[in-house]
């Protein structure tokens, strides 16, 4: 112990100077040689030849010194390299079967990796991001109400607890003087927004206080791939103006390349606090949220705090119909990895298992090889070679090709990331972010050698333990097939067939969620239809009556065209989201308190609309053309509303409909009709009350006009396509694609996840399969003479197969216990994920253990047929 | 691997067993510090030239009992005025000395009878 201190501490504090020193010493050395030789009375030039010549070769004397000193001896490193190399050209097969394996493993682990770092491990690419906050408001009974202005204002001015505070908004704006119309993303932001993301202009410079006030000169920012995409990176665009929705506003900067803070590429960005209508009333909300960043030493609960006891007392001093709100707040970091934060930990621990059973395949690979060389390595420590020095080769053959699978593995996991970020980049945030950097590349270094130290534990356990007179005298089966290696590869297989149980069990879940969620009715049939999604200009269509026309002859135009079997408008399509919640009450109820108003989904639609989306009609009438803007308001509301307030749909017919409840101003509706529910959020939420209003009387700048086709729906996009640009052909399309494709996106997440889960069980079956091959063939080859003698004996072909069969159900049957009890331990994580099942459904781990039974027992079947074929006499002469 | 070498030939010179150089060059430091040459010099006079000590084992051998801690070195000047590195014993090579002697007499004591018994 003491001498391996010395040589550490000696290696790391004088390395550098042992050869010097050793140099001097010989010098001086020879010196002293010359110098006694001269006494003599030679002649110095002769003894100077004679000291040399009698020394020896100093180089010699210096590598076997320094031998002494040096641990690893890089010399005998690279030996046991090239050795390495030889034996894994001797025997490609072998050597190829363990790169493949360990590069399947250490591949996926790279690309799973890689993912998790840049989505959920690496942080936010914002100055103290880690003090960075969303803050909205909330009541008991809701949470994320956006800020009006008057409470940012006050916020803002009178917070301690927070550093800086910044509204923004999302929105769009229409390009217009620069060729034909085009509809960009916008954003307004307060001119705290760009310092507190970090943002720097690229050229020009970013607003500032100023101009971030009412009445101050339009101006904008435009984004980086907005300025290089839409005008040729022009630096003469400074300066110039640009017509946004119909306002001219002057650029002032382009901001660098790469910044994103809102989920969606945003084109250009306006100072908000010049745009925002500067309203007095607290209630007066603009769909504005707020980034703060904390001060220093501050928690978000001390914020939130400080904020809430705000919002009471400007109760008291400025009270209004929202005197309920407080505020909430999530830090940034927290928001950017919700929700696929657990998806990719619980991939992680997936691959995590297929890189286990890799592992194993290879260690066991690798204690076969092992005792059909146990012969030479026990030659080679009756020569002298210690255990430790035989180890260490080892180490270092493995090594090798663990490097050669890590390599593999690296171009693995960049193939993956390809098809990764090609199939699920709308879905999981920061996905466009994931880079195989050099944290990714120490990851998948440090794997590749764990990987190399646990696939040599075995082998070299099995060396340790090895008598080496009894191995020599045994002849080709060494102590790798004894007591201790069968119990190594029974245990090996038992732990593969397990884990691989588990990982079928959790695919299976999440398989049979997606079926349940799919199978699912949205309460409207897709099938066949096709969206157009657009939004008028203000400055084209200022009064609401304008939109309302547009929308009319755009309607009849649309199903005039061939092949349209129906169309018509909503302001809200499924999967939307919560476009428009607001407050409501109904006639005949108690007035609920303030804080209890219920929220309904309000949507503006055309009486064609439920016929196109064949949403059924469950009481009273859909729209008419009798319902005009003159005619006494109506509206439809779904099964839901109608049921939480009368027993039948048919009850809440004729019933009055107040628009904002009781506390707030808003127009009573009748309640012609209830239709049925759909699926709004999507289709694995909860169904929300809904209430339509006629497009003759309530109208919305953005709609989307669903378009019935008898067929394919995409075949008639240019069609309708040319429809718009007839009417407008200022207006820019937002999307037009085929419902189907739109709702889609919904369970992508969920399809993401339970695909590839599939595809990790599916790996780790088929390297579970290839161990329990590998360990049942070696069984039965060391067990020839056995089974020879056994034939010899009488034994009938099905006996012998009876007998290996019960081998290996013994060891499946004990990896399923192992399995099943894993599978349930473990689908507790998958909680969240999993839809419509349990997630100990009795039935799917059946599924689950039943394949893995399967592919074990095909596994198995080529062993077992082997060991029937034995024959009894040839092998019986071998012996 | 040290080798016995055969003395059929008494004017070959005795090749050191295994561990043997080690001990000898303790003793050699027993009596003052040392350089490489001069422990060289007094092996090969105090064996009356039975010993040879070659170079390619010695440096190798003071590189171990450095390691062990069992002599120290530091560089000196001679009585000559050259410069050279000098070994010298740590408490613990007294002590090693001290055993592996006893050893070596033991060994050397048992051989003898049994090569020797009438003698």
């Amino acid at each position: 112990m003491r001498e391996l201190w010395t040589k550490i501490h000696r290696w790391v504090s004088r390395r550098e100077g042992l050869d010097e020193g050793l140099e001097d010493e010989i010098q001086s050395h020879l010196d002293l040689v010359v110098e006694g030789l001269v006494e003599r009375g030679m002649p110095l030039e002769e003894a100077r030849a004679r000291a040399q010549r009698e020394f020896g070769g100093a180089l010699r004397i210096r590598e076997r010194a320094r031998e002494a000193w040096q641990f690893g001896r890089l010399e005998t490193f690279f030996q046991d390299v090239r050795f390495a190399l030889r034996s894994m050209r001797q025997s490609p097969g072998f050597a190829s079967l363990v790169v493949l394996t360990l590069a399947l493993g250490i591949g996926v682990n790279t690309a799973i990796f890689s993912v998790l770092y840049a989505v959920v491990l690496k942080p936010l690419p914002y100055p103290d991001s880690h003090r960075l906050v969303k803050l909205e408001e909330s009541t008991p009974k809701a949470a994320g109400i956006s800020v009006s202005w008057r409470n940012y204002q006050h916020w803002s001015e009178e917070s301690r607890a927070f550093e800086s505070m910044s509204g923004f908004v999302m929105q769009d704006a229409i390009l217009t003087g620069r060729g034909d119309a085009e509809l960009v993303n916008a954003a307004s932001v307060t001119h705290e927004f760009l310092p507190l993301t970090g943002w720097q202009p690229y050229i020009g410079r970013i607003f500032t206080s100023i101009e971030d006030r009412p009445g101050a000169p339009p101006v904008v920012v435009l984004s980086f791939e907005f300025w290089s995409s839409r005008f040729s990176s022009d630096p003469g665009i400074l300066g110039t103006s640009l017509t946004l929705s119909g306002t001219a506003y002057q650029v002032i900067g382009v901001l660098r390349p790469g910044l994103s803070f809102l989920p969606r590429p945003t084109a250009v960005y306006f100072p908000l606090g010049a745009r925002i209508p500067q309203s007095t009333l607290r209630s007066d909300h603009q769909s504005m949220r707020v980034l703060a960043k904390l001060a220093p030493g501050a928690t978000l609960e001390r914020g939130r705090e400080e904020l809430s006891t705000l919002m009471k007392r400007l109760a008291k001093d400025d009270p209004g119909p929202e005197d309920d709100h407080r505020v909430t707040g999530r830090y940034l970091d927290e928001l950017a990895k919700e929700g696929i934060g657990p998806t990719l930990w619980l991939m992680m621990g997936a691959v995590t298992l297929v890189l286990l059973l890799a592992c194993a395949n290879v260690a066991s690979l690798l204690l076969v090889r092992s005792s059909a060389r146990s012969r030479d390595f026990a030659i080679r420590s009756a020569m002298g070679a210690g255990g430790v020095r035989l180890a260490w080769q080892m180490l270092t053959e493995h090594l090798t090709m663990a490097l050669a699978g890590g390599a593999m593995g690296l171009l693995l996991a960049a193939a993956c990331l390809k098809v990764l970020r090609r199939s699920a980049s709308s879905n999981i945030p920061r996905l466009a972010e994931v880079r195989l950097d050099w944290h990714v590349l120490l990851f998948c270094f440090a794997v590749t050698i764990v990987v190399a130290v646990l696939a040599t534990l075995a082998p070299a356990y099995a060396i340790a333990r090895r008598d080496v007179a009894s191995v020599l005298k045994d002849g080709a089966s060494g102590s790798g097939s004894g007591r201790g290696g069968n119990l190594f590869r029974n245990l090996l297989v038992v732990a593969e067939i397990a884990m691989t149980l588990v990982l079928l069990f959790g695919s299976s879940l999440l398989l049979r969620s997606l079926m349940a969620v799919e199978a699912r009715s949205p309460g409207f049939d897709a099938a066949g239809v096709l969206a157009l999604e657009l939004q008028l200009p203000r400055a084209s269509y200022p009064k609401p009556s304008d939109a309302e026309q547009f929308y009319s002859r755009l309607l009849e135009a649309v199903r005039a065209i061939p092949g349209v079997l129906e169309a018509g408008l909503t302001s809200c399509p499924p999967a939307a989201g919560s476009c428009w919640d607001w407050w409501y009450s109904v006639d005949g109820r108690p007035a609920p308190a303030q804080g209890e108003v219920p929220l309904s989904l309000f949507k503006i639609s055309d009486a064609g609309y439920f016929r196109t989306l064949r949403i059924p009609l469950k009481a009273g009438r859909a729209f008419t053309g009798a319902d005009q803007a003159t005619s006494p308001k109506v509206a439809i509301v779904s099964e839901t509303l109608a049921r939480k307030w009368w027993d039948r749909p048919e009850s809440a017919v004729g019933r009055q409909i107040k628009y904002g409840g009781p506390y707030r101003p808003g127009d009573s509706y009748e309640i012609v009709g209830v239709v049925g529910n759909i699926r709004q959020m999507a289709l694995d939420e909860d169904y929300v009350a809904e209430v339509y209003l006629p497009l003759t009387q309530r109208q919305n700048p953005s709609a989307v006009i669903m378009i019935r086709t008898g067929g394919d729906p995409s075949a008639l996009t240019s069609l309708v396509r040319r429809t718009v640009s007839a009417l407008d052909h200022n207006l820019p399309i937002q999307s037009l694609l085929p419902l189907e494709e739109k709702l889609g996106t919904t369970l992508a997440r969920r399809r993401f996840s339970a695909v590839l889960l599939s595809a990790f069980s599916s790996l780790a079956a088929l390297l579970a399969a290839v161990g329990v091959f590998g360990v049942l063939n070696y069984w039965v080859r060391i067990r020839r003479k056995e089974i020879a003698i056994r034939i010899a004996l009488g034994a009938s072909p099905a006996s012998i197969l009876g007998w290996v069969g019960l081998h290996a159900s013994r060891l499946t049957a004990a990896g399923v216990a192992l399995g099943v009890a894993g599978g349930w331990f473990a689908s507790r994580w998958l909680s969240t994920m999993v839809f419509g099942v349990s997630t100990r459904d009795p039935q799917i781990m059946l599924i689950a253990a039943t394949i893995a039974l399967v592919v074990a027992a095909l596994a198995a079947s080529l062993p077992m047929l082997r060991a029937m074929s034995v024959e009894a006499a040839r092998n019986l002469h071998d012996a | 691997m040290g080798s016995v070498s055969t003395v059929d030939d008494p004017r070959e010179r005795l090749e050191f067993l295994q561990g043997t150089l080690e001990v000898l060059i303790l003793r050699s430091l027993q009596l003052a510090p040392n350089h490489a040459y001069g422990i060289s010099q007094f092996l090969e006079q105090q064996s009356d030239s039975e010993f040879v000590v070659d170079n390619g084992s010695l440096y190798p051998a003071l590189q171990r009992l450095m390691q062990r801690e069992w002599i120290d070195s530091q560089w000196r000047t001679s009585p000559n005025g050259r410069r050279a590195k000098y070994y010298q014993l740590t408490p613990a090579g007294k002590k090693q000395l001290r055993a592996a002697t006893a050893k070596w007499q033991r060994f050397v004591g048992a051989m003898s009878r049994i090569l020797a018994p009438g003698s």
